[in-house]
């Protein structure tokens, strides 16, 4: 499943910060909420082939590895993030984010995938 | 003679200044033998820097150890394999960084006398697969947000550094190539290094695509080793009546941008001021640059915000002091040529740094070496390194 793409903010003044901090590097606050960040622009790509095969998750699952291709964005939030990109991707292209689960496969047309947030995280 | 009893610039007291008096290695390997494992390659490489050092084991009272792959042991695992009985312990899990950070708690430690003699080492049985379930756990974030993608390890991120360097400076790949072209010239000198045939350019720019624009070439290769130094008060060391190498000045900078910056503003720039004055010392003073080489692209970020590169002219730089003057850096071929033994390549250059400051680095002996720089780089947070450390090191006399 995916869900839209959600950014740590800081409840006191705003900060955005992923992946999330517990005390906010500009002002020390502690509470946290959420923003959407829903587009961004590609800022450098690459594509990683396979170091195995198959390749066993941290938490047990066996994940069928191909080319990753895997890029900078930078959200229209501000923040930079990690993210994985379907083939022909450009430099430069506005691309839609998704925060998808760790065993998520790629989706057709020009959206980005990103991880999605750890369970601490999304009842944030 | 006794060391002159200098004001020790590294911490702005007028105590004695602690000195390395020894370095050693044990070999790194590319595919070692099962039984050899993680504290084999740390053992060895204590046992080499002791006699480098002239230095009795029942003589060292201070142990420091940095390792990725030591767990469930620690460091007085370490020191009770080894025998010896310590009034000064640390573990430093700062990879990259943690030689120079490892320096900067052994000298407070000397100059308090919380210990006379103190050995810092580092070392990892690292293969492929180790590697990457090391990358893949390197941290929370990394395990939670990074290996999913799937991404293993650094390289892809490194790429992303690389591409958003050369826009901004222009570059190329044929700039980029300098810099391991020039370290496996080096390499070709170090019997301890594991790339040491000369490398072309032609054969940079052809090598494997690894994530583009990174080549095989671009990244260390992964082995097996161990690195250690030995420290010492200056009048010990003046008893071993051997050159000893001085800590002029240290600075470290840690999470200096929260990963909130472009991974190319790096920490070095910060402090790099504050280092050269306390070193009493300029740059263009230096006779040789350890900086720490995880990708060529890091190795360029060092050189130009620690000042190294005068004009600015980075292509210049590559081309003319790296590649045609060979100009001292890195001159074990560093991690790019000698190999990455885990958290050793926080130490590798340091070793390399005592070596050439003692006159001891054999057939690519830096002629009248007295004053080097070696750095530390290391912690990928998220995009990028947030552990950054440099210490300018001299030659003190017999």
């Amino acid at each position: 499943m995916s869900a839209p793409f959600a950014i740590s903010a800081c409840k006191a003044c705003g900060h955005l910060a992923y992946p999330p901090r517990i005390l906010c590097p500009e002002c020390g606050g502690t509470e946290w909420g959420r923003r959407l960040a829903e587009t961004g622009v590609v800022e450098e790509l690459t594509v990683r082939r396979p170091v195995f095969k198959r390749r066993q998750l941290p938490w047990g699952n066996w994940l069928d590895q191909a080319e990753t291709h895997l890029a900078a964005v930078v959200t229209d939030l501000g923040p930079r993030i990690v993210c994985r990109v379907p083939e022909g991707t450009k430099v430069g292209d506005r691309v839609t984010l998704v925060a998808r689960g760790s065993t998520a496969i790629a989706v057709p047309g020009k959206v980005v995938e990103a991880t999605i947030a750890d369970p601490a995280d999304q009842s944030a | 003679m006794p060391a002159p009893r200098q004001p020790n610039a590294a911490s702005g007291t007028t105590r004695p200044a602690p000195v390395i008096v020894g370095a050693g290695q044990a070999r790194y390997e590319r595919h070692p033998a099962v039984e050899r494992r993680t504290e084999t390659f740390i053992a060895e490489a204590v046992v080499d820097a002791l006699a480098d050092a002239g230095i009795h084991r029942d003589e060292v009272d201070g142990l420091g150890v940095a390792s990725f792959s030591l767990a469930p042991d620690h460091a007085i695992d370490i020191a009770w394999k080894l025998g010896m009985t310590v009034r000064w312990i640390m573990e430093d899990t700062n990879g990259g960084a943690s030689g120079i950070n490892m320096l900067q708690h052994a000298i407070r430690a000397i100059e308090a006398g919380d210990a006379e003699t103190i050995v810092l080492c580092a070392g990892d049985r690292m293969e492929k697969r180790e590697f990457h379930l090391m990358t893949d756990r390197y941290n929370r974030v990394a395990r939670d947000f990074l290996a999913p993608l799937p991404l293993n390890g650094p390289n892809a991120l490194f790429a992303f550094l690389t591409q958003r360097y050369a826009a901004r400076h222009d570059l190329t790949r044929e700039d980029f190539g300098c810099i391991p072209i020039a370290q496996r010239a080096w390499a070709g000198l170090n019997p301890g290094a594991v790339y040491r045939a000369p490398m072309s350019l032609q054969e940079y720019l052809e090598s494997v695509p690894i994530a583009p624009p990174l080549t095989r070439y671009d990244c260390v290769p992964i082995v097996s080793g161990g690195d250690a130094i030995v420290l010492t008060t200056p009048d010990r060391a003046a008893r071993l009546g051997a050159p000893a190498v001085g800590v002029r000045a240290l600075r470290q900078l840690h999470n200096h941008d929260q990963q909130e910056g472009d991974g190319l503003s790096s920490g070095f720039a910060e402090f790099r001021d504050d280092l050269w004055a306390a070193a009493g010392a300029r740059p263009e003073d230096l006779d040789a640059a350890f900086i720490y080489d995880d990708y060529p692209v890091m190795v360029i970020v060092q050189l130009a915000d620690l000042g190294l590169i005068p004009d600015g002219d980075v292509k210049r730089y590559l081309h003319r002091t790296i590649l045609e003057d060979r100009w001292p850096v890195n001159t074990s071929g560093g991690q790019l040529s000698a190999g990455q033994a885990g958290a050793s390549g926080g130490m590798h250059g340091l070793v390399e740094a005592v070596r050439q400051l003692r006159g001891r680095a054999g057939d690519r002996q830096v002629e009248g070496c007295e004053l080097a720089i070696a750095t530390g780089y290391g912690m990928v947070v998220y995009t990028h390194g947030a552990c950054h450390g440099a210490a300018v090191l001299e030659r003190v006399a017999a």
